[in-house]
C-alpha cells in the first residue's frame, strides 16, 4: 500500500512534465505551421504548378481553342529547344554575349558595392545624408523609371559626345566621358597590365552610372553585415598596431565574406529583371511574337539553366572561402 | 635647479588663492605639433579621398535627375538652341500641364496608388508573418521552407511569365472551378460564360493580390529572408513572458512582436511599395487591357505637345522623362520621411548569413 502510493508519488510529477513538454512542443509545431501556412498555400496551389507548367509549355506548342476561352497543349518534344539553339539566328550569339556581359558585370558590382559601402560605414560629417544619396536608385531608378532611361540611347547616339554619365541627360553636351580609355591604357602601361584589362576598366568607369544603379540592394546587405562586425575586434587590432589596410584584409573581409556570397547570388539573380539584360529583352521580344509564346519559355529555360550551374558552381567553390564566426 | 624655479612663478596673491603661471608652448608650436605629424596627414589624405569619391558618386547619382528636373521646364524652342545648357532660356510648365490633362494622369495615380498601397501591406505582413514563423518556431519541415522561400527567389518570374499569365487566365484551383461547371451563379463578377471550365482573372488587381498574400510576389524571398534574420535577433525571452502572462500566439505577435519590427517593417514596405508603384513586369503582363490606367500608361507624348521640328526627337525624349519625374513624384516624398527608418531597419536587421 505505501508503496503503491509512493511509486505513485513519484510517478505522477514526471508523466505531468512528459505531457507538458510534448504539448508545448505540439503547440510551437502548430504556431510554425500556422504562421508560414501563406506560404504553404501558395507554394503548392500556386507557385509549384506554375513552375511545372513552365516546364510543360516549353515542350509543347499552345493552340487556344474556343474563341480563346480554353486553350490545348500539343506535345512537341524538344522541337522548341531546338528551334532556340539551333534555328533561331539570334538567340545563341545574344545568349553569349548576355552571359559575357554577366559575368563582368557581377564582380564590377560586388567590388563597387562593398567599397561603397566601407566608406558609408565610417564616422563622418554628412554620413546619413550621403547614405539617402546611395539608396535613392534602389527606390527611384527601378522599373519604368529604368525603362524610360534605356529608351534614351536613340538620344545617346544623337548626341554622341555624352557617353559617360549623361545616359539618360537630355541634356547634357558639355559632359564628355568620365574617365577615358586613353588615359586607363597609360595608367596601366606603367603597371604593366594587359590591354584586356584596361578595356575592362574603362568599359566599367564608363558604365558606372548603371552599375551604381544596380548595387543599391547589395550595399545595403554589406551596410548590414558591416554592423554585425563587433567594435571589439577593430580596438585590439588597432591596440596591437594593424594598419587600416591589414584591418581590412584580416578582419573585415572574412567577416564579411558571408555576405559576399549572398551579394554574388542575389546580383545574378537581379539581373535577370533588370531592365538591361539584352537576353531577357530578346525573350520578351519572342515573347510577343504571335505563335513563339512556348519559344521563349524554351529559351527562358535554357538561360536559367546555365546561370544556375555557373551560380552553383561559384557558389561552391566560393564557399570554401567563407568564414563563419561561431556565436554561441 | 635655477630654470626650474625661473619657470614657475608663483605669486601668492591672497591667503587662499594661488596662482602658478606656466611658460607656455607660443601657440604656432601647439598647433605645428598637433596637425602636423604623419597621423593627422594621412587621416586628412583619407578623409579628402573619402569626400572625393563619395561627391563625385552622389553626382552621377543624381545629375540625371537633375537633367530631367531642368528639361521639363524647357519649351520646345530650347532643344534647338546650343547656348541652352541646364537652365531653361523659355520656362514653362506646359509639359507638365499637358501631361497631367492629357494621359490620364490622376486617373493613374489613383489605381496605381490602391494597387501598391495594398499590394504593399499585404507583402509586408504576410512576409512579416512568414519570416516569424521560420525564425522562432521548431517544427518538421522548417528547414525545407526556409530552402524553397530560398528556391522561389532564384527563379526569375520573367522565367516563368508565360505560366504566370496562363495561369491566371486560366484560372483554376486544382480543378474546383471545373466541377462547379462554369457556375455563373457563383462568382457573377468574374464574367464567366456558359460552358467555360475556369475563369479569367487578367486586368483584375486579383492576381497580384493572390501572389501578394501568399509571400511570391515581386522579391518577397528576399523580404521573408530579411524578416527571418531580424526575428531571430530578437530573444526568445520575450515571448516566453508573454505565454506565461497567458497571451496566445497570434496575440503576441500582433501585441509584441510587430511593434517590435515597425523599422524593419517600413524598410519592407518601402521596397514593396516602390518596387510595385514602377513595376512594368507584373502590370504588363495581368492588364491587358488599357480601360485599367496604370502609370505605364501614363508614359505617353501628349497630343498637344506631339510637334515635328528639328529638336522633336530630344524634345520627345524630355516629355518622356517628365513623364518618368510625374510617376517617382509620390515615392520621393515618401523615400524623404521612411529613408531614415530604411537604413535603422537594415542595421537592426544585423543580417548573418548561415
Amino acid at each position: 500500500m505505501n508503496k503503491e502510493a509512493e511509486v505513485k508519488l513519484v510517478q505522477t510529477p514526471a508523466k505531468k512534465r512528459k505531457k507538458r513538454s510534448h504539448s508545448l512542443e505540439r503547440k510551437t509545431a502548430r504556431g510554425g505551421y500556422l504562421f508560414t501556412l501563406p506560404f504553404i498555400i501558395g507554394f503548392i496551389v500556386i507557385y509549384l504548378p506554375v513552375v511545372f507548367e513552365s516546364f510543360l509549355y516549353s515542350v509543347t506548342t499552345i493552340e487556344r481553342i474556343n474563341a480563346g476561352e480554353s486553350y490545348q497543349l500539343i506535345w512537341a518534344g524538344l522541337a522548341n529547344y531546338r528551334e532556340a539553339l539551333f534555328s533561331d539566328p539570334n538567340y545563341v550569339q545574344i545568349l553569349t554575349a548576355g552571359l559575357r556581359q554577366l559575368v563582368l558585370d557581377v564582380p564590377a558590382i560586388l567590388i563597387f558595392s562593398l567599397f561603397i559601402a566601407v566608406l558609408l560605414n565610417q564616422k563622418m560629417v554628412g554620413r546619413a545624408a550621403f547614405r539617402a544619396i546611395f539608396f535613392v536608385p534602389v527606390i527611384l531608378s527601378t522599373g519604368l523609371i529604368a525603362q524610360i532611361d534605356t529608351s534614351n540611347t536613340s538620344l545617346m547616339s544623337y548626341m554622341s559626345d555624352t557617353e559617360g554619365i549623361g545616359t539618360n541627360a537630355a541634356k547634357s553636351t558639355s559632359v564628355a566621358e568620365i574617365v577615358s580609355a586613353m588615359d586607363i591604357e597609360y595608367l596601366f602601361s606603367n603597371m604593366k597590365i594587359g590591354g584586356g584589362m584596361a578595356k575592362y576598366v574603362s568599359q566599367i568607369l564608363n558604365n558606372i552610372y548603371n552599375i551604381v544603379n544596380r548595387s543599391g540592394v547589395q550595399m545595403l546587405i554589406f551596410l548590414a553585415g558591416l554592423q554585425s562586425i563587433s567594435p571589439a575586434i577593430y580596438e585590439s587590432c588597432n591596440v596591437e598596431g594593424a594598419s587600416a589596410w591589414e584591418t581590412f584584409w584580416k578582419i573585415t573581409f572574412p567577416m564579411i565574406s558571408p555576405m559576399i556570397l549572398v551579394n554574388f547570388i542575389y546580383t545574378i539573380i537581379d539581373a535577370f529583371t533588370s531592365s538591361t539584360n539584352s537576353v531577357m529583352s530578346y525573350i520578351n521580344q519572342v515573347y510577343g511574337e504571335a505563335g513563339k509564346d512556348t519559344l521563349s519559355v524554351a529559351m527562358a529555360w535554357i538561360y536559367f539553366a546555365i546561370v544556375i550551374v555557373f551560380v552553383l558552381l561559384a557558389a561552391a567553390l566560393m564557399s570554401a572561402f567563407v568564414f563563419y564566426q561561431r556565436r554561441d | 635647479m635655477n630654470n626650474a624655479q625661473t619657470e614657475v612663478k608663483v605669486k601668492r596673491e591672497t591667503k587662499n588663492k594661488i596662482r602658478v603661471e606656466f611658460d607656455r608652448t607660443p601657440f604656432w608650436q601647439r598647433m605645428k605639433a598637433k596637425f602636423i605629424n604623419k597621423n593627422f596627414l594621412t587621416k586628412l589624405i583619407w578623409a579628402i579621398f573619402r569626400y572625393v569619391i563619395l561627391i563625385g558618386i552622389s553626382y552621377i547619382i543624381l545629375f540625371p535627375f537633375f537633367t530631367k528636373i531642368s528639361s521639363s521646364f524647357m519649351g520646345p524652342e530650347d532643344f534647338v538652341d546650343a547656348t541652352v545648357k541646364l537652365i531653361p532660356k523659355n520656362f514653362t510648365f506646359d509639359t507638365y500641364k499637358y501631361i497631367f490633362l492629357e494621359n490620364k494622369y490622376m486617373q493613374a495615380l489613383g489605381n496605381t496608388a490602391l494597387l501598391s498601397v495594398s499590394a504593399a501591406l499585404l507583402q509586408t505582413f504576410v512576409c512579416a508573418m512568414i519570416g516569424y514563423g521560420l525564425a522562432k518556431f521548431k517544427f518538421r519541415g522548417n528547414k525545407i521552407l526556409f530552402l524553397l522561400v530560398i528556391f522561389s527567389m532564384i527563379i526569375p518570374h520573367q522565367t516563368l511569365q508565360l505560366s504566370l499569365f496562363m495561369k491566371f487566365r486560366y484560372f483554376d484551383v486544382l480543378g474546383i472551378i471545373q466541377l462547379l461547371g462554369g457556375g455563373s451563379s457563383w462568382f457573377p463578377w468574374f464574367n464567366v460564360t456558359g460552358g467555360t471550365t475556369s475563369i479569367n482573372l487578367t486586368n483584375t488587381y486579383i492576381p497580384l493580390a493572390m501572389l501578394s498574400a501568399t509571400g511570391l510576389a515581386f522579391k518577397n524571398g528576399l523580404y521573408i529572408f530579411m524578416m527571418r534574420q531580424f526575428y531571430r535577433g530578437v530573444p526568445n525571452e520575450l515571448e516566453e513572458s508573454a505565454y506565461i502572462d497567458g497571451s496566445g500566439i497570434f496575440k503576441t505577435f500582433l501585441k509584441i512582436i510587430l511593434p517590435l519590427s515597425i523599422p524593419m517593417m517600413i524598410t519592407i514596405f518601402l521596397f514593396a511599395f516602390s518596387w510595385q508603384w514602377t513595376d512594368t513586369f507584373y502590370t504588363s503582363l495581368f492588364f491587358t487591357r488599357t480601360s485599367i490606367v496604370l502609370m505605364k500608361n501614363v508614359i505617353a507624348i501628349p497630343e498637344s505637345l506631339n510637334i515635328t521640328y528639328a529638336g522633336s526627337n530630344m524634345y520627345n525624349a524630355a516629355i518622356r522623362n517628365t513623364c518618368g519625374l510625374m510617376i517617382i513624384a509620390p515615392l520621393v516624398v515618401i523615400y524623404l520621411f521612411c529613408q531614415r527608418y530604411l537604413i535603422q531597419g537594415i542595421e537592426r536587421s544585423g543580417m548573418t548569413a548561415d
